[in-house]
């Protein structure tokens, strides 16, 4: 139990002393999952919103596959990643590989279904008059879909913050696409798994310490949006 | 008369069955329209149909003289405002919902402004304007969704059931403003209601609908009182009618004609919904008698020309009178 608390209080220790190495990762691991999550969040909005307002062949199948993208381990986003971007794969001309720009695009892939999904699971959840609404009203389906958009903007809002919440976790893709570059490429979570196997126990728990911060602060903030919303 | 509407062999279905029947159907300028029949009838979809929500998968529209096309939906919705039954009020303020309608159409901020506060001065909601709509009361909202309409200056307000969840005040402000609009502004107006006699009160022409098919003189035996025994009876005040599925609410009741049976002897009276009567009235319609029972209350019921009980019937014999149970409607 001490090496627990004395790790806690190294970790605190280490924080304080706005440790430039421990700071770096912290900025790269939101650099990289923000860009990530503003990027899926730019295609995945308005393509849930597609999905939901349009009657097409095969939804129901594409609903299917997108529920299964979502629990699409971060490994094999990381092992196709890799498989594309490495030098003999299809864009490793782009020398992405071991880039910051390389794990965001491994995480973009995987917010991109968590936020057409839960998007599309907020809209349907909407009153149906609504729709009916903005359509008596004579909006078009553009500012049909942007009423819509709006009106649902705390689900929405919502799956952009779970979407964030899994991209900023994830170690699989950052470990695989990043390749943990000190100093570079390495983020919050390959940062503990590597310290951690080397038995630098308080700098793995200062960074899980900061990353929980970043729940908490996100988090928090949806919670004082949901509650602004009356 | 200039026609707001023309509808020529019109034919919705939801699903496969058609819901909606309309052979022919003509709705001038600044006429005001009134819709009754049952639930289901199908005079909320005519409305959505009017609305242009709704499109038939077979027949003509032409809206002002002109046939409408799928290209131009969005046109043609612009110069309609439907007032739902209940309406949906944006997360925003009364004044922002009404502002929306017009921003579409790109009415400039301060006209839309002053068109959207003159709308809640005619709906008596003044002083509304920055309350948040979605805290308002049923029948705010729906005279804040009155107001949206009115602020668009439609060609065609349609209203489905607009006095439901009104008070009396509401209500006559209501017939007030649908009255101006249409003499003044030359506004058509189409509404649904069950309250019949308003109806009658604020209509030009009524269009009696039943079971999706526009019938000329409204549907037969329909009969005003009230329900009893939780639901399970409706009394006229002349007679009693069991329900076969008990109702929630309903001050009408109408009996299908197709559903009564008549017998010549005139004695049994003991299933439910069995009366005796004397034969009030007989007359041949083409391929069928109008024979009309007074059991209480005057009943119609219709025989084919050939069927013998129709060749042995004659005016004041007594009858006795069978309603089957599938045959009652609760309005």
């Amino acid at each position: 139990m001490d090496y627990i608390f004395k790790g806690f209080l190294d970790a605190g220790r280490l924080m304080a002393s706005f440790d430039p190495d421990v700071w770096f990762i912290v900025w790269t691991s939101l650099q990289v999952s923000l860009l990530a999550t503003l990027l899926a969040s730019l295609a995945g909005v308005p393509l849930g919103a597609l999905i939901a307002l349009r009657r097409f062949r095969g939804k129901p199948i594409l609903q299917v596959i997108l529920n299964t993208m979502m629990a699409l381990p971060t490994v094999v986003i990381g092992l196709l990643g890799y498989a594309f971007l490495s030098r003999r794969g299809p864009l490793g001309a782009l020398e992405l590989l071991y880039t910051p720009a390389g794990i965001s695009l491994g995480l973009f892939v995987l917010a991109l279904p968590t936020v057409v999904n839960l998007t599309l699971a907020a809209i349907q959840g909407l009153d149906p008059r609504l729709i009916v609404t903005c359509r008596l009203l004579g909006a078009t389906p553009i500012q049909q879909t942007w009423k819509i958009l709006r009106e649902g903007r705390f689900a929405v809002t919502a799956a952009i913050v779970v979407a964030f919440g899994r991209v900023i976790s994830e170690v699989g893709i950052a470990m695989m696409l990043g390749g943990n570059i000190r100093g570079f490429t390495r983020t919050m979570t390959t940062a503990i798994a590597l310290e951690t196997a080397k038995g630098e126990f308080e700098l793995g728990l200062a960074l899980g310490m900061v990353l929980l911060s970043v729940a908490l602060g996100v988090n928090g903030m949806l919670f004082l949006l949901q509650r602004g919303k009356t | 008369m200039t026609l707001a509407y023309t509808i020529k062999d019109l034919s919705f279905a939801y699903t496969v069955e058609p819901v909606l029947r309309i052979s022919e159907l003509e709705i001038g300028r600044g006429e005001i329209v009134g819709l009754v029949g049952p639930n289901g009838s199908g005079k909320t979809t005519l409305l959505h149909i009017l609305a242009f929500l709704e499109t038939p998968q077979r027949g003509e529209i032409t809206f002002f003289g002109r046939p409408v096309r799928q290209t131009d939906l969005v046109t043609v919705r612009r110069r309609v405002a439907l007032l739902l039954q209940s309406p949906y009020l944006f997360h925003e303020s009364v004044l922002s919902n009404i502002l929306w309608g017009m921003h579409l159409r790109g009415v400039k901020p301060a006209k839309a402004r002053q068109a959207a506060l003159k709308a809640l001065d005619l709906v008596g909601l003044q002083g509304f304007g920055h309350r948040y709509a979605r805290s308002l009361s049923g029948g705010e909202s729906q005279r804040v969704a009155l107001a949206r309409a009115l602020a668009l200056e439609p060609s065609v307000l349609l209203l489905d059931e607009p006095f439901s969840h009104m008070d009396r005040q509401a209500v006559q402000q209501t017939e007030e403003i649908v009255n101006r609009l249409c003499c003044d502004n030359g506004v058509t107006v189409v509404f649904t209601t069950h309250a019949i006699e308003k109806v009658h009160v604020v209509a030009h022409r009524l269009i009696h609908l039943w079971q999706g098919r526009m019938v000329p003189t409204g549907p037969e035996n329909l009969f005003k009182g009230v329900l009893k025994n939780k639901g399970t009876l409706f009394d006229t005040g002349n007679i009693l009618v069991q329900l076969e599925n008990p109702a929630a609410r309903g001050d009408y009741i109408v009996i299908d004609p197709s559903g009564i049976g008549i017998q010549l002897d005139g004695t049994g009276e003991t299933p439910p919904n069995t009366y005796s009567g004397t034969v009030k009235g007989l007359s041949q319609e083409n391929e069928r008698v109008r024979v009309v029972i007074d059991v209480g209350e005057d009943v119609t019921a219709f025989l084919a020309a050939g069927d013998p009980i129709s060749g042995a019937l004659r005016l004041g014999m007594h009858v006795t009178v069978a309603v089957g149970p599938y045959a009652i409607s609760v309005l």
